[in-house]
This record gives C-alpha cells, sequence and structure tokens, in this order.
C-alpha cells in the first residue's frame, strides 16, 4: 500500500511537468494552424464583399432549381441514373474480385516473407492516389468518351481501397484456428481455404456493399468529364437550365440515400 | 515398455530470444497410455506437446513418433506423420464463422487430393466418420450450426470430433480444460479418457489442476523450469509430489475440484474447495 502512494508521489512532479510541456505544445499547435488559416485565405481572394454579392446569387439559383424542379426531365434523368448505377455495380464487382489476389498478397499473417506485404501495400497505396476524376479522363483519352471509361476508373480506384481492407481484415483472422488445421496436417492453401476463407468472405462481401455505396456518388460525377451516367446530364444542363439540374440533383439525392439505406441493411445482416 | 510410441531424446528448445523452454529432455510413451504432464505455467509442457507434431521444432535432440523421426522431416511427409496426430487446444480453437460438420471435416484434409478439398467434396464415407465422431461425443444435433453459436464445452467437444476424424493414434491436449467450468472439465477429461480408451490412443494431455491429473492420468510427468523432475504411475502420487515438481506449497487455485463437488454447485464459478490430496 505504502509503497504504491509512495510511487504516485515520486510520479506526481513528472505528471505536472508533461502537464506544462503539453499546454506550451498545444499553444504552439493552435498557432501554426491560426497561421495556415490565414496564409489560406490570402491566396484565394476571400473578401466579405464577394461573399454578400454573391449569397443573394446562390438564393436565386436554388430558387430556380426546386421552386419547382423540372418535373417533365424525369424520364431522362431516370434513365441516366440507372447507367450511373450500372457503372457503378459493374466497377465495383471488378474491383471485388480483382482486389483478392492484392489483398492476399498485402496480407502480414499470410508469409514469411516480410518484403511480399509490403511490395502489396505499397502497389495498393499507389492505386488509390489516383482520384477517380483523373482515371476516367485517362481512360476517355485512350478509349473514347461513354459509361465504359467510368466503369474502369471506378473500378480501378475501388481496387486499391477494397484491397487494403481485404488486407487488413484477413490479418485479424485468428492465428490459433490456423494452427489447429496446420496440427492436422492441412496444407498452407487448405488452412487458407477451411480457416481464412470462411472467416473473411462474409466481411469482404460487407466492404464490397459499402463500397458499391460510395461508387454510386462517385459515377455520378464521373459524367461531368464524359464518363457515362446521369453526370453527363449536369454537366449539360448547368448554367442553362436550372430547373432541370434541380431535377437532376433530387434524382441523385433520393437514389443516393436509397442505397446508402438497403446497403446498410444488407451489410447489417451480414455481421 | 514394448515398442514405444513416442520418443523424445536429449530434446532441448532453445527460443530465439534465448529462453531455453526444454532442457535435454528424455521420454519415451507407450500404445495407449494416458499421460498427463503436469507443471506451472512456463515449464515447457506446451513446448513439449507441440514438439510431438512439429508445431514446435526442438533445437537438440530427436523427436520419434511411430517410428518416424520427426525431426527430420519435409513439408509433405510433415502433413502425412500430423494426420495420425489428433490435437485439442486451451480455446477449442474452431473456424468460428463454420458449421461443427465442417469444422470436423476439417480432419479429413491431410487425408484428401487437394482438388477435392480446394472445391469441398468431401467423400460420402469422410462426412459419415465426421457425423460419427459428433455423435462419439454426444453433439451430433449440432452438426449444422455455426461453431461459434456453441457453448465452451461444446466447442471443446467439436474439437474432440476433429481430432477423432483424423482416426489417429496420438493424442495430444493443451490445457483441454483451462476455460472450462469445473463440470463441464470433468466432461471434457472423462470423453477424452474414454476415447483414449477405446482407440488405444496414445494421449498426453497438459494440466496444471493436480486433483484432475490424479484423477485421470495413468501416469504423471512432472516439468519444472524445462527439466523432467517427476516421471512416475498416478497411483504413487501425493501432495508432496506436486510440491517437489511445482516447488512450491499446493495452492486452492491449483485444484479444479472434484466431479461430485463440482456437480453438485449451481454457479459454475464457485470457490474451489479444499481437497485432501
Amino acid at each position: 500500500m505504502s509503497s504504491s502512494v509512495e510511487a504516485a508521489e515520486a510520479k506526481g512532479p513528472q505528471i505536472r511537468r508533461t502537464g506544462t510541456g503539453g499546454r506550451i505544445r498545444f499553444g504552439i499547435y493552435v498557432a501554426l494552424s491560426l497561421a495556415a488559416l490565414a496564409w489560406s485565405f490570402s491566396g484565394l481572394e476571400v473578401s466579405g464583399e464577394r461573399i454578400l454579392k454573391g449569397l443573394p446569387q446562390v438564393g436565386q439559383i436554388v430558387r430556380q432549381m426546386f421552386l419547382p424542379p423540372n418535373w417533365a426531365y424525369f424520364p431522362k434523368v431516370a434513365q441516366e441514373m440507372v447507367v450511373s448505377l450500372q457503372i457503378a455495380a459493374l466497377g465495383t464487382a471488378i474491383a471485388a474480385v480483382l482486389a483478392l489476389p492484392f489483398g492476399v498478397l498485402a496480407a502480414r499473417n499470410l508469409t514469411r516473407l516480410a518484403g511480399l506485404p509490403f511490395a502489396g501495400k505499397v502497389l495498393l497505396n499507389m492505386i488509390r492516389t489516383f482520384p477517380e476524376l483523373i482515371l476516367a479522363l485517362m481512360f476517355i483519352r485512350a478509349l473514347g468518351p461513354g459509361p465504359f471509361a467510368g466503369v474502369l476508373a471506378v473500378g480501378f480506384h475501388s481496387i486499391g481501397m477494397i484491397g487494403k481492407l481485404y488486407a487488413e481484415r484477413i490479418e485479424t483472422v485468428d492465428k490459433a484456428a490456423l494452427e489447429a488445421l496446420a496440427a492436422s496436417g492441412a496444407s498452407p492453401i487448405e488452412v487458407f481455404r477451411y480457416g481464412v476463407v470462411p472467416e473473411v468472405l462474409p466481411d469482404f462481401l460487407s466492404f464490397a456493399l459499402y463500397r458499391f455505396d460510395l461508387n454510386v456518388r462517385a459515377a455520378t460525377v464521373l459524367g461531368l468529364v464524359g464518363a457515362g451516367g446521369v453526370g453527363t446530364l449536369i454537366q449539360f444542363q448547368i448554367g442553362r437550365d436550372w430547373p432541370s439540374v434541380g431535377m437532376i440533383l433530387l434524382g441523385i439525392i433520393v437514389t443516393v440515400g436509397l442505397v446508402d439505406f438497403v446497403s446498410a441493411k444488407l451489410r447489417a445482416r451480414l455481421a | 515398455m514394448e515398442d514405444p510410441v513416442i520418443v523424445f531424446e536429449d530434446v532441448t528448445m532453445r527460443y530465439p530470444n534465448g529462453h531455453v523452454a526444454l532442457e535435454e529432455v528424455s521420454l519415451s510413451f507407450g500404445r495407449g497410455e494416458f499421460v498427463v504432464v503436469v507443471g506451472l505455467s512456463g515449464a515447457g509442457k506446451s513446448t513439449l506437446i507441440r514438439c510431438v507434431n512439429r508445431l514446435v521444432t526442438p533445437t537438440e535432440g530427436r523427436v520419434i513418433v511411430d517410428g518416424t523421426e520427426m525431426t527430420g522431416l519435409g513439408d509433405a511427409a510433415l502433413r502425412r506423420a500430423r494426420a495420425r496426430i489428433g490435437m485439442i487446444f486451451q480455446n477449442y480453437n474452431l473456424v468460428r464463422r463454420s458449421s461443427v460438420l465442417r469444422n470436423v471435416l476439417a480432419g479429413r484434409l491431410a487425408y484428401l487430393p487437394t482438388w477435392r478439398t480446394l472445391l469441398g467434396l468431401f467423400p460420402r464415407a469422410d462426412i459419415e466418420l465426421a457425423l460419427r465422431s459428433l455423435e462419439r461425443v454426444g453433439i451430433l444435433e449440432k452438426a449444422y450450426q455455426r461453431a461459434d453459436t456453441l457453448s465452451g464445452g461444446q466447442q471443446q467437444r467439436v474439437a474432440i470430433a476433429r481430432a477423432l476424424a483424423q482416426q489417429p493414434s496420438i493424442l495430444l491436449a493443451d490445457e483441454p480444460v483451462a476455460s472450462l467450468d469445473p463440470p463441464t472439465a470433468h466432461q471434457v477429461m472423462r470423453d477424452l479418457k474414454r476415447l483414449s480408451r477405446e482407440e488405444n490412443l496414445t494421449t498426453l494431455v497438459n494440466l496444471h489442476f493436480i486433483d484432475m491429473a490424479q484423477e485421470y492420468a495413468d501416469r504423471i510427468v512432472g516439468l519444472r523450469a524445462g527439466e523432467v523432475v517427476f516421471d512416475g504411475p498416478a497411483s504413487g502420487v501425493t501432495e508432496k509430489t506436486f510440491e517437489e515438481i511445482y516447488g512450491r506449497r499446493i495452492r486452492p487455485d491449483d485444484l479444479r475440484g472434484t466431479a461430485a463437488v463440482a456437480a453438485e454447485a449451481d454457479v459454475p464459478d464457485v470457490e474451489t474447495p479444499p481437497v485432501a490430496v
């Protein structure tokens, strides 16, 4: 008892010292953040005058878009929205499959060679750094505009995202169950098939569904650069026919909301 | 002893961090022997039984199982040798999201061609063997449930069924009842003992409960700091023997409680009653 009290007393001054140090460091961080913020303002021609002048115009555009939207445009929006959903679905499916070898490669617990998972992780990080829009522009250049370029853009980017999730899930598989399989004479590939696959597969499906969710949002925007889907209509109508843009936005909001809801429900069942 | 099934010859295990888990251990075990290995945690019990199926490869000495020197085997030969050695663990080590039947069928993997196992095409005979194994540990009706829906005792019986499905000649059990309440612990020990008798299995069980060791073992091996400090029939063992093995006085938590006392208790985690050893 007394020894623990002594220990706490001995630590007391230390605790206070790190406290003071912490406060000083906190002050420095706040000052740095404020400086960075001020610097950002200086470069971007932000002025109160412009905001005051611009705001009423924003209100004007919003009124034109939604009071009322161009309901007659609905069939066209629905038709292109389906294309966006198809881009997201096909892109996600391709990525969910192609990410499998990357995920296995990048998982640290399946191999004794440290270099392989490292290389896999670097590769996945590199894939992930390409934004979908840049990829879409590249694929449009190479393959011509249209939904197929969108599918490839979504698919390529998603490999990086899904592959990383796969690898991390594989790394949390219970080692003890794998040891039991190895102890019964199973070969490494059988240990993977019977110890890893059944544990991770439901979660892999869950990751793919979540990614589909995000890819629907991405696919609606990709049309802006010519990669097909509902974004094509935005590009066509923006600044020209605001009520139609309002209809498109409504379509996107409702669709994304629905996909989000259904995906969350399905994922809950996979847990 | 006629034709020992497991032989340890001057086995030393030194882990890369310098810890010596086993020091020049020489032992041999005959067909059908039910051996309990006792010792404090860290005494080398786990390393000892893991040397039998070479989950741990000793740094020096030889381990010979059924006439095969385990210490020198290549990957394929090691898998064939492991097929005949069943193993049970403290935490059951089942694949949680797989069905009970699938977990038991895993005991057949080493006997089947890889193309079959990868496709999941188990021959009817293997499925029947797996179901019979479940029947023998009394949980056939759980065959199609997910493994993680079962209680600890049931999961350990699935693990025993998995070992049985291997049709082994040797059974290893690493602290098989340490995570179970006393009645379930005795149930599992009785199952192990019965199956060991029925199949004439050479069985090595690590335990740190001295009352259970006395109740179930034919022979007791005591380890302290990686060395064999006792080896003899269970009938000749007293509390004094255990105090020599452990190098200290026996404490209440060295006892699991007898089956009778445990069965009377309604609460699984009763304080272990004092037991005259």
